[in-house]
């Protein structure tokens, strides 16, 4: 049966590789407690993987204040008239249907 | 120094964050916080085919889904196509929803389905190999150009907010499509992995490995034309 490997088993982080692939689980809190302190550690001693941090966030940061387009009100009245007219032809063709099957 | 570096990196533990992952931009948690409209009535007249409903689900999510297509497609017309077709795929195949995930996350599967489909059969195709943009490490595991520069603060003092929006557009735009819309759900929409899972049809944890493996790729990007190493 899998288990996930304990503090014991695991090898401890002694790189900035281990740091740069552990830094989503970091971010979404989703480290054991243990891995969490040894990674807030490693940051302690390590400028370049504080600073790799930093700059990932903001990435992230930036990339969620991404602005777009507004739908505009002729696009929604565009579309909005297309699936009415769809709708209206489906009813159209159900009814016809039933009164084939009726007479 | 150092020390208060440290302290900003992972002195994060706001009250925001405590309730939020960390990296939650401001406008994921603001969509988050709203409650989610009720679609449980709209869907069960969708099921029995009543027009009016599908114009009060257009009303409630087509703002919301514009947006994904658009990011996605990078195209203003291209998503209001894509749009149609999923309000009008939505009416139709309504009785096929099972209620197994959110009616939102079914919508997003839709808009994302379909923009990806529209991404395909274009012929311009703008994404490139990630591995140039990726960081690399020596062999005991450092990373490989030292010192890493933190250009974190120091993006605002060089760039206008919108060359800024600009540069990030443009990074996006060269993902995979798969990996863009990750990120778009992920850090614009604010869905949790499990939701976005749903929506790509991907497993949790392939939504981890491209959510990370894209953020990368977008923070070299970025490193880059701030005149960076990008790893």
């Amino acid at each position: 049966m899998h288990r996930a490997k304990t503090v014991a088993q695991r090898k401890p982080i002694d790189s900035c590789k281990q740091m740069t692939d552990l830094i989503l689980g970091y971010l979404n809190n989703r480290l054991k407690p243990a891995l969490r302190r040894e990674f807030e550690q490693h940051l302690r001693i390590c400028p370049d993987c504080v600073h790799f941090l930093n700059t990932y966030k903001k990435t992230v940061a930036l990339a969620g204040t991404l602005k777009t387009s507004e739908i505009s009100e002729p696009v929604r009245r565009n579309v909005l008239s297309f699936l009415r007219q769809k709708a209206l032809a489906i009813a159209a063709l159900m009814l016809s249907w039933f009164f084939q099957a009726t007479s | 120094m150092l020390a208060r570096q440290v302290s900003a990196a992972i002195g994060v533990q706001t009250p925001l964050c405590q309730t939020a992952p960390q990296t939650m931009t401001p406008r994921a948690v603001q969509r988050r916080r709203k409650s989610a409209p009720d679609d449980s009535a709209i869907i069960e007249r969708l099921k029995n085919g009543d027009q009016e409903a599908l114009e009060t689900l257009f009303k409630l999510h087509s703002a919301k889904l514009f947006s994904v297509a658009q990011r996605i497609l990078g195209e203003t017309s291209e998503a209001e196509e894509v749009i149609q077709d999923v309000f009008w795929t939505a009416y139709r195949k309504a009785k096929s929803f099972k209620g197994n995930s959110q009616f939102s996350t079914w919508l997003y599967r839709l808009t994302v389905n379909a923009a990806l489909g529209r991404v395909r059969r274009s012929k311009n195709k703008t994404h490139v190999e990630y591995e140039e943009f990726l960081p690399k490490f020596q062999k005991d595991g450092h990373h490989l150009v030292r010192p890493v520069v933190d250009w974190s603060d120091t993006l605002e003092e060089k760039y206008a907010q919108r060359e800024i929006q600009s540069l990030v557009a443009n990074a996006l735009g060269r993902l995979k499509p798969i990996d863009r819309s990750v990120i778009v759900l992920s850090d614009l929409e604010g869905l949790s992995d499990k939701e976005i899972a749903a929506a790509l049809n991907l497993t949790v944890s392939a939504v981890k490995t491209r959510l990370h493996r894209a953020r990368l790729f977008l923070r070299g990007n970025l490193a880059a034309v701030l005149g960076h190493s990008a790893t």
